[in-house]
Parts: C-alpha cells; structure tokens; sequence
C-alpha cells in the first residue's frame, strides 16, 4: 500500500546519532565558558541555551533511523510520540496549576519554546526507548 | 492473539533470525511476536504464512478480549 506523500516524514541516516550526542555536553560547556568569560549570562538565559540544545540533541535522536527500520520500530515510535504528548500535556497543565496555584497569575511566562521542545522530545525519546528495552528482554 | 510461529518455526528447523530476514524484519521483532508482546499487521502476518506454507488461521489465533 502506497503511504500519503503529504504524510511522509523523512528520517535521517544512522551517522546523525553520534552528532546527536555531541548537543547533551556541548551547552554546558558554551555556559560554563560564558561564565568565565564574565560576559553577564543570567540563570535564566544559561537555562535556554542548554534547553534549546538539548531540544536539537533529542530532535536528531528521535529522526534517526533504527538499524532496522520494521513495522514493529515504526509502531514502537507512533506510540512514543502520542506517549510523549500525552505526558507533555500532563507535565504543563500540572505546571500551569501549580503555577496559579502558588502565585494566582494566570500568566505562564515559565514556559519557553526551547523548554516545551527539550521536554517533548525528551518524553518522546524515553518511551521509544522503554519500548525497545521491553522487546528487548528475552522470554 | 496466540501464535505458533516458534512451532512453525521447528518444524522448518529455522532460526529467529532466518525468518527474520526472510521477511525483512528484525531478530527482536520475530522474538517480540513469538512472546505475543508484538501483534504484526496483515501485511507481515501474511509473509510469515508464506513462509510456513500454512494458512494464517492455522498460524495466529484470537484470543479472550481480542
């Protein structure tokens, strides 16, 4: 059966998982470097360099290929991406109360787009990989 | 869904992973389907017949639930 082109989603090749890699230490470095430089970097702007990176490093992770790209990979990573909405959805309403809750201001001005990236793809990437490590386990 | 792909498979006297790569798919996935841990579609369903030579129904069967 032909798949929709509209639908389709390109996947990167295997040697994208080792540059993944590289965007987990690569922010913390650039923040530490930052701060010795004494170039005036707020918490909270060293917090979005490492969020934003860290949204590429899961991005790539969660586009590369398997070495076996089958039917059950494919449904493994269907399911990780309605896994990793679902709790992302939970994890900022959760916020979002708290938030009100504690400060009685509807404003959500704690959630950024690198923020609310590195966490989807994060939980994205940990229910692909609980998947794999379940099928993995012998009989 | 029960399945008797591991006794298919004896009787063909094949490994997990000649099967797999009879059927293009990986040596976990065969492990996955034999454990039921893994419902394959129609499509991959259908290559594991062929290869047996056996008609589904005599391969994969409903369970309670299903």
């Amino acid at each position: 059966m032909k798949n929709d082109d509209l639908l389709y989603v390109p996947m990167l090749e295997r040697k994208w998982r080792p540059l993944s890699f590289l965007f987990f230490p690569l922010p913390v470095v650039i923040v530490i470097v930052l701060a010795l430089l004494q170039v005036g970097l707020s918490p909270d702007n060293a917090a979005e360099i490492i969020y934003g990176s860290w949204a590429v490093g899961f991005t790539l992770l969660n586009l590369t290929k398997e070495k076996i790209e089958d039917e059950m990979v494919k449904t493994f990573r269907l399911q990780a991406f309605q896994t990793g909405f679902f709790w992302l959805m939970c994890g900022l309403v959760a916020i979002m109360v708290v938030n009100y809750l504690r400060f009685e201001d509807i404003r959500q001005e704690i959630f950024s787009a690198p923020l609310v990236l590195f966490l989807l793809n994060g939980y994205v990437f940990a229910a692909f990989e609980y998947q794999k490590w379940k099928a993995s386990k012998e009989l | 869904m029960k399945n008797t792909v591991k006794v298919e498979r004896a009787k063909k006297d094949m490994t997990q992973q000649d099967l797999a790569d009879k059927i293009g798919v990986s040596r976990q996935t065969i492990n996955s389907i034999e454990a039921g841990k893994y419902v394959p579609s129609t499509v991959l369903a259908l290559k594991i017949g062929r290869v047996f030579q056996t008609p589904l129904e005599l391969i994969f069967e409903l369970e309670e639930g299903d």
